[in-house]
């Protein structure tokens, strides 16, 4: 019964708009429309065309045509390789915890409890804080010799004396990953709990009354509602995950070695230290079309149930 | 009312879309066009820094822009960042007449046309001859082309704790790679934990290197820009000394992403007593009123005397009004140099804050600028270690060594975690200057 309400909800469609008001409605968004083409649009195009070019390094003109070399010299460097394998498994660790915590936050703070709304505002400053100083405060906490992380740990009995975490390779992957996804999962919980603030009282009762438990409402009203609102959750997630760059800079600077080195990063060091406009555009646009082939399919795979 | 509007189609929306695109597009060539290469002037100065003392910078340049009458609009950029920040504005046209530069992008920015050489301006040979042998080949390159002034310059000095060497039964400072490990390892047994701090962060692990390679007496690079570093096999030694260090517990395993902020206060407070960095850290020390502060003094690197010199520039920008040329180079001078008396106004005013130096032959004799640095500088040490002790490395200039320069890193971290030797990190570090001479690759 409960099922069938959420589907019977979601098909309910807006009645079509009279050509006027879709002409009307297009001139209206037609300025911020070109704003969008003038800042996204052409710097993307333009990036693009970088990427096929021998480009000086004052970017005024494409230079001379070369055809895929820049792509070539991008495929066969180990660095690459290496830097790529670093933003997969970020990014899987990013989407996974920043989704996971903020849909628990979202849970949280959709139920009733004293101080409810002091949390709920709460959840808004880890968001509004630029990235940078995000990492930086992680720098910080986490910091080997005088972090609060590690007197945290060693409070409560977990370790015999302070460990650097930035300085392993490994634990400086993880800790980049739970800095950027604290913000982000404030972000997401945002979303999620608008989602859930909407899902009608009505669809929970309805299937305890079939019998649903807690999990089994989880299961099969909570989450097939948040589905529209989690399918947006991941696809960000997963563009800000290959996008990452100021929490990972402001820790690690790509290190220890190369071990946090994401392609946003070496992107940069091509861009902007080494001036390589050619292949760190083609780096550019290898990286722009990873986080979409993992934004579509997310969303295929979101939907996949009902085609 | 809205039915009764002219019709707007698809096609009509898409040509408009397409329009705001090109124009777009062509801004930055328009922008160029009518902005800093434009023969007219509307008599405004654009000033480019970075935040370090904003408040003074802002200050020092309108004090020059009210004495001259010309107005100047100064634009501060977060240091992190800075030279994306700067070289975006200027790829996309953006006049900035004066602007901060570091020094190994002073070349290339020549080399771009986003920076003008400064021969032939009033003046500028006597400031050339006016600067420190060594630190001229910063500002004056091969060819006699001068393409910078300065904004600031550093040696790297030992800053070590006076009172702990001591009173560990120890003459002095250490003079030597032997001599470092010796007293740290001293310290560790008597209860300091880490002696020894070092600035081993990615981007800094080039410029280490050079310091320590200099100090013991190796030419990193000859005349041709050709690494030379592994000639000579006191490299090896050096890393093998930084992986002991590390490996050893002597540094804190944190170095490796840790900031000189952090560093300093280490020494402060008395929880590492060795660092060498540029030597106004010593400043940033004292300032910080910990309890082992008072204790902090400078040495040399080693005993060969040798260090690294660093600094940072001025550039001006692509210019081709005269009035407006002179102007920049008026206030470029004010700046970098000596203002219109003779006096190092800005240059004092750094030494003063800061511990910066204007690496000028007669700067440490002028007694504004021995006034502003406190008692705790030895002026005679720094002034000789800027004199004949030091070496700014030109290759350091050069357009392609940032290539380079941001592969370091990566090695030293390597070498340091133990997942390489100390030859391959000097052959890795080998290939990597060749590779960047030779231009292209990742």
């Amino acid at each position: 019964m409960a099922l069938t309400l959420i589907r019977s909800a979601s098909r309910a469609k807006v009645s079509p708009m009279s050509r006027a008001d879709r002409q009307f409605g297009l001139r209206l968004s037609a300025p911020a429309l070109a704003l969008l083409a003038m800042l996204l649009v052409v710097p993307a195009v333009l990036t693009l065309v970088y990427s096929f070019h021998d480009v000086p390094p004052t970017g005024i003109a494409p230079g001379e045509f070369i055809g895929l070399t820049n792509y070539e010299t991008v495929f066969g460097s180990p660095v690459f390789w290496s830097s790529l394998w670093v933003t997969i498994v970020f990014s899987l660790g990013f989407v996974v915890v920043s989704t996971c915590l903020g849909l628990g936050f979202a849970l949280l703070l959709n139920e009733a409890f004293p101080g409810r709304g002091i949390l709920r505002g709460l959840l808004v400053i880890p968001w509004a804080c630029p990235w940078l100083v995000i990492g930086i405060i992680w720098r910080w906490f986490v910091d080997g010799s005088v972090g609060g992380l590690n007197g945290l740990l060693m409070h409560l009995g977990l370790t015999d004396g302070y460990i650097d975490f930035l300085s392993n390779p490994r634990s400086a992957l993880i800790i980049a990953v739970i800095g950027a996804s604290w913000r982000q999962a404030c972000f997401a919980a945002i979303l999620l709990l608008a989602g859930l603030q909407t899902l009608p009282k009505e669809l929970n009762e309805a299937a305890a009354i079939d019998g649903a438990g807690p999990l089994g409402r989880f299961r099969h009203v909570t989450i097939p509602w948040l589905r529209p609102v989690l399918a947006t959750v991941i696809v960000l997630n997963i563009i800000y995950a290959f996008l990452q760059f100021d929490v990972i800079f402001a820790m690690t600077q790509g290190g220890p070695g190369d071990a946090t080195q994401v392609l946003s990063i070496l992107i940069y060091r091509q861009l902007f230290v080494a001036t390589d406009i050619g292949t760190g555009s083609a780096l550019a646009v290898i990286l722009a079309l990873l986080s979409l082939v993992g934004g579509l399919i997310t969303v295929r795979l979101l939907y996949r149930n009902e085609a | 009312m809205v039915g009764e509007s002219a019709p707007f189609g698809r096609r009509t929306f898409l040509r408009g879309v397409g329009s705001a695109g090109i124009l777009a597009a062509i801004s930055p060539a328009l922008a160029a066009c009518g902005g800093s290469s434009s023969s007219t002037w509307d008599g405004k100065l654009n000033f480019m820094g970075w935040d370090h003392q904003p408040e003074v910078i802002k200050r020092l340049v309108s004090s020059w822009s009210t004495a001259n009458n010309v107005p100047v609009d100064v634009s501060i950029s977060p240091n992190v960042g800075y030279a994306a920040a700067i070289q975006t504005r200027l790829r996309g046209g953006d006049p900035i007449d004066v602007f901060y530069n570091h020094s190994y992008n002073s070349e290339r920015f020549i080399k771009q046309d986003w920076a003008t050489p400064l021969n032939d301006l009033p003046g500028v040979d006597d400031m050339v001859a006016n600067l420190y042998p060594s630190a001229r080949p910063r500002y004056v390159q091969a060819d006699g082309k001068i393409i910078s002034v300065p904004y600031y310059s550093a040696v790297h000095l030992m800053h070590y704790n006076k009172r702990m060497v001591e009173d560990a039964g120890f003459s002095g400072p250490p003079k030597n790679l032997d001599e470092t490990y010796a007293q740290a390892q001293k310290l560790k047994a008597g209860g300091l934990e880490t002696p020894y701090v070092a600035y081993w962060i990615k981007e800094f692990c080039e410029e280490y290197f050079n310091v320590y390679l200099l100090s013991e007496g190796v030419i990193p690079f000859d005349d041709q820009g050709d690494p030379v570093f592994a000639d000579d096999p006191k490299t090896v030694r050096v890393l093998e000394w930084w992986q002991s260090m590390y490996r050893d517990g002597l540094a804190a395993s944190s170095v490796l992403t840790d900031d000189p902020g952090k560093l300093s206060t280490e020494l402060a407070q008395g929880r590492a007593a060795f660092f060498v960095l540029h030597h106004y850290f010593l400043t940033a020390v004292r300032e910080l009123n910990g309890p082992e502060s008072p204790n902090l003094f400078h040495a040399p690197v080693s005993a060969t005397g040798e260090t690294l010199q660093i600094g940072d520039v001025l550039q001006m920008g692509t210019i081709t009004n005269e009035d407006r040329k002179a102007r920049a180079w008026d206030l470029m001078k004010y700046y970098g140099w000596k203002d219109v008396d003779g006096k190092f106004t800005v240059l004092t005013e750094w030494a003063k804050s800061s511990g910066l130096v204007g690496p000028y032959s007669d700067f440490f004799d002028d007694p504004a600028v021995i006034a502003a640095f406190p008692d705790y500088y030895d002026l005679k040490f720094l002034s000789a270690t800027f004199g004949t002790g030091s070496n700014v490395m030109p290759v350091r200039n050069q357009s392609w060594y940032s290539a380079f320069q941001m592969k370091v890193g990566d090695h030293v971290h390597n070498l340091l975690l133990g997942n390489a030797t100390p030859t391959e990190t000097v052959k890795a570090l080998t290939d990597a200057a060749k590779a960047a001479k030779k231009g292209g690759g990742l």
